[in-house]
């Protein structure tokens, strides 16, 4: 038995696919490679593979986990090599590791991710990353959360761990690095929709596009990446 | 490749996945490669028509030739069809997101009665013209196919060709000829010409249909030298040559059937006199155990399914199904592939064939048994006694099961009040059959569900002349079959009556139909098969606008020698047979099945299947 991380981009093609498809398509993509995949055991048994975290519908990727467990051990290039083959277009396996049975698995591990966005239209290009300054200069960042009471405005500033504009051929974009985790964790658009309250221009859920860059774990010496300072077999 | 739909569109839709294509097996090619680009197209939403195995079939059949692009189109659900109406957007393939209007042929595929309007949606929504005079050169060949393709005459005014019979046949040559004809810059209209040189194919404007004062059919008649006064579909002889696809498309969303299908055999033996299916497939043809092996591995293989369904009208008539069943079990079941068998008789060999593949989880079983007495029984030929269900039902109430649905259909010919409460009996006993197992071995509470649909005559059918009832008697029977169910362990369910008429006028209608059709699409009726969206006060007002109505279509028997609009299509089934056994119904006779006895259906003349299977001199 031997358990892998692997990482992997959900790209332009495949962002209209749903989360749950897109762990089906892993499933039947693992089926595909013939690979010697681990299986739970009861009454209806089910691969042994667990994903780090939900990437929202109509968002891409370039950094998402998961592990996957088989009944024997392969060397990992060569777990890529298979797998890599069979996944549908507009997904790719960037890195496979073998990693060691004693690592808490991606899901646990999570704590913090980075996203791209890119902003709507009616946000200006010009002069954006000194709106973004006075945005983030804010005492406290309000946005609508969603908890169990319903909406409530909440300060999300604690859960913004950066904050950078990322203009670029001239459309506003910002890159940020949000907390996201079974503790503590912050949409990308909320941070959107406030900033767009902050602008006095109306937010649309579809009207940015969302670019997950990463997804991070407490590394000794700041957020790593999720297959960086993993345990090895 | 760039969508048709933006994102931020798509977003805001039900289900956008039905939209992106990318499937694991997908075809791509430059359409600027090929000669030939043919739109596939199956006219209701994206998980209905990719579980439907003629698109897995002829996709990859058509894609097989390097010379042709096959590209599929699904009706867009309602939601994405306001946007692409107001927007002016056409429907779409999905491998290029190109416009139906940009191939040379678009093929529906038709699979029932009620997605009539969704054709004439596709096309129009294209910028491509449903009536077939007005459309030019410039626009594509306009092909049907399918089952609901051997009675044409509702569509007969919107399409081209119809292809009578089986995909594998004639699609090789006719493909060929186009793109001869293409080269040499000969039209559109001088390729159909030529089409008359092939039996199978049936081109409605080289006919013309005259009709009496009341509205029936006076002549039907050719008006080219070279159109045949008869066109007989076109089969295929030996399954075990013929293409089947060593791989399918795996949609990356849920459908309807998530799995591989195996088809195990074409037409059935058994002769239901209701059931068109039985008459328009036959003869039966099967293919080895050996073929079926191979194609089932290469399936598994290629698609990462968990799930391989045999399909065939009746699964259980399969020869050698016990060998079969062995020797995909001993593939499959270590990789935790698990067998699908719909359409099974159930009797001892298929319990435990059951029991082993699906050691835990108990489904339901299934029982159609159509009508409530063995009289009606009799009548429409279903070889199913009660003392089978019932002996069924033991075997599987000790098996463990506990769960059973029932078929039954209202409106038979020669139906009386007795039938309709004999389905409440037969319910009631089912359950009194799983009380006398003892209290303490009953795991679970029983439950028995009745579901009745509403008989529509069919064309080819022993009942092709006879009278289907009104929406309202339909309602009447219903109630009176849910009234005969004492047990609170029954459920009794029952179809839209409405839509049934509707089915009935459709699958027996004339060319009279279209304006129909038109008329109701014009004032919004699309996606009819789905009770939710089914407009009937729209299609009342679509029927009081072109003086058609539903009792001449569907409610009145027709005399032997009134002309069929159908009559000049011939599935092998001869005319006199069927009315033997219209004959023999109605004296609640029997007609023992193909193995048992050759009855002389005609189908003998294709030259292969079952009626070659015990020549003994």
């Amino acid at each position: 038995m031997r358990t892998y991380r692997f990482k992997y981009t959900k790209g332009e093609e495949l962002k209209l696919l749903g989360y749950l498809d897109m762990m089906v398509a892993f499933q039947r993509a693992i089926k595909r490679a013939k690979l010697p995949i681990a299986f739970s055991n009861g009454f209806n048994p089910h691969q042994l593979l667990t994903f780090a975290s939900p990437l929202s519908l109509g968002y891409t990727s370039e950094g998402e986990y998961g592990d996957l467990r088989l009944k024997e051990e392969l060397a990992a290039e060569e777990v890529k090599e298979r797998l890599g083959a069979q996944l549908p277009d507009g997904m790719e396996l960037l890195r496979v590791t073998a990693i060691g049975d004693e690592a808490k698995n991606t899901m646990a591990s999570l704590v913090a991710a980075r996203y791209r966005v890119t902003l709507p239209k009616t946000i200006a290009a010009e002069g954006f990353g000194a709106v973004l300054e006075r945005f983030w200069a804010q005492k406290e960042i309000l946005a609508d959360k969603k908890t169990k009471k319903g909406m409530v405005q909440t300060n999300i500033k604690p859960l913004i761990f950066s904050l950078q504009d990322a203009t670029k051929e001239n459309k506003a974009a910002m890159e940020m690095v949000l907390a996201m985790g079974s503790v503590q964790s912050l949409r990308a658009d909320a941070v959107v929709a406030s900033l767009c309250e902050f602008c006095g221009v109306p937010f649309g859920p579809y009207d940015a596009s969302y670019h997950r860059i990463d997804l991070y774990q407490q590394g000794q010496a700041g957020f790593v990446p999720l297959d960086e300072e993993v345990p090895l077999p | 490749m760039k969508l048709a739909i933006p994102d931020q569109v798509l977003l805001q839709m039900e289900k956008p996945a039905r939209y992106i294509g990318r499937e694991t097996n997908m075809v791509k090619k430059d359409p600027k490669d090929v000669d030939i680009r043919f739109a596939f197209c199956f006219p209701d939403v994206y998980e209905v028509g990719m579980s439907c195995l003629a698109v897995q079939i002829l996709y990859f059949f058509l894609n097989r030739r390097e010379d042709t692009y096959c590209e599929r189109a699904f009706a867009p659900w309602v939601d994405l069809e306001q946007y692409m109406v107001k927007e002016k957007i056409p429907c779409f393939t999905l491998e290029t997101q190109s416009s139906l209007k940009d191939f040379d042929f678009v093929g529906f595929t038709l699979q029932y009665e009620l997605c009539y309007t969704n054709l004439i949606n596709m096309l129009e929504m294209s910028g491509i013209s449903a009536w077939a005079s007005e459309r030019t050169e410039d626009d594509p060949i306009i092909l049907c196919g399918g089952s609901c393709a051997y009675n044409p005459e509702p569509l007969a005014e919107f399409v081209d060709v119809f292809y009578l019979g089986e995909g594998e046949v004639l699609y090789d040559q006719m493909l060929d000829r186009y793109k001869e004809y293409k080269k040499m810059g000969k039209t559109k209209a001088e390729y159909l010409e030529s089409l008359l040189d092939w039996d199978g194919l049936y081109i409605p404007k080289y006919y013309d249909v005259t009709y009496h004062e009341d509205g029936t059919i006076q002549s039907f008649t050719p008006n080219h030298p070279k159109a045949r006064p008869i066109l007989k579909k076109v089969i295929v002889k030996d399954m075990d040559q013929v293409f089947y696809p060593e791989k399918q498309l795996v949609p990356l969303m849920d459908v309807i059937h998530n799995r591989v299908t195996l088809e195990l055999f074409r037409g059935c033996i058994r002769g239901c006199r209701f059931c068109q299916a039985g008459f328009v497939y036959r003869p039966v043809r099967e293919k080895k155990v050996d073929t079926l092996l191979r194609q089932a591995k290469s399936l598994v293989d290629t698609s990462g399914h968990e799930e391989i369904s045999l399909i065939s009208l009746a699964t259980s008539d399969f020869t050698c199904f016990s060998d079969l069943a062995d020797g995909l079990l001993n593939e499959f079941s270590k990789d935790a592939v698990s067998l699908s068998l719909p359409s099974l008789r159930i009797d001892a060999f298929s319990l435990d064939l059951m029991q082993r593949i699906q050691e835990v989880r108990k489904s339901s079983l299934t029982f159609a048994a159509e009508a409530g007495t063995q009289r009606l029984r009799n009548v429409i030929n279903k070889n199913l006694t009660e003392e089978m269900i019932l002996n069924g039902c033991k075997l599987a109430f000790d098996g463990g099961w506990n769960k059973v649905k029932l078929y039954f259909m209202l409106g038979l010919p020669t139906e009386t009040e007795e039938d309709l409460k004999g389905i409440g009996a037969l319910a009631d006993k089912i359950v009194d059959q799983y009380f006398e197992i003892p209290k303490e071995e009953r795991p679970r509470p029983v439950t028995v569900t009745a579901s009745a649909s509403c008989f529509v005559p069919k064309p080819f059918t022993p009942f092709q002349w006879d009278a289907q009832e009104t929406y309202e008697s339909f309602g009447e029977k219903a109630k009176i079959a849910k009234h005969s169910v004492t047990r609170k362990q029954v459920r009794f369910t029952y179809h839209n009556t409405k839509m049934s008429s509707l089915e009935g006028v459709m699958a027996r209608g004339d060319r009279k139909v279209a304006k129909l059709l038109y008329r109701a699409w014009e004032l919004g009726c699309r996606y009819d098969s789905w009770s939710d969206l089914f407009l009937w006060d729209k299609w009342e007002q679509a029927f009081a606008e072109t003086g058609l109505t539903i009792a001449f279509y569907a409610n009145r028997v027709r005399p032997y020698d009134e002309i069929l609009p159908w009559d000049h299509i011939s599935v092998g089934v001869s005319r006199r047979f069927l009315m033997e056994e219209r004959e023999k119904a109605l004296r609640a006779e029997c007609t023992p099945n193909c193995r048992e006895h050759c009855s002389n259906c005609g189908a003998k003349s294709f030259g292969g299947g079952v009626c070659f299977e015990n020549v003994s001199v």
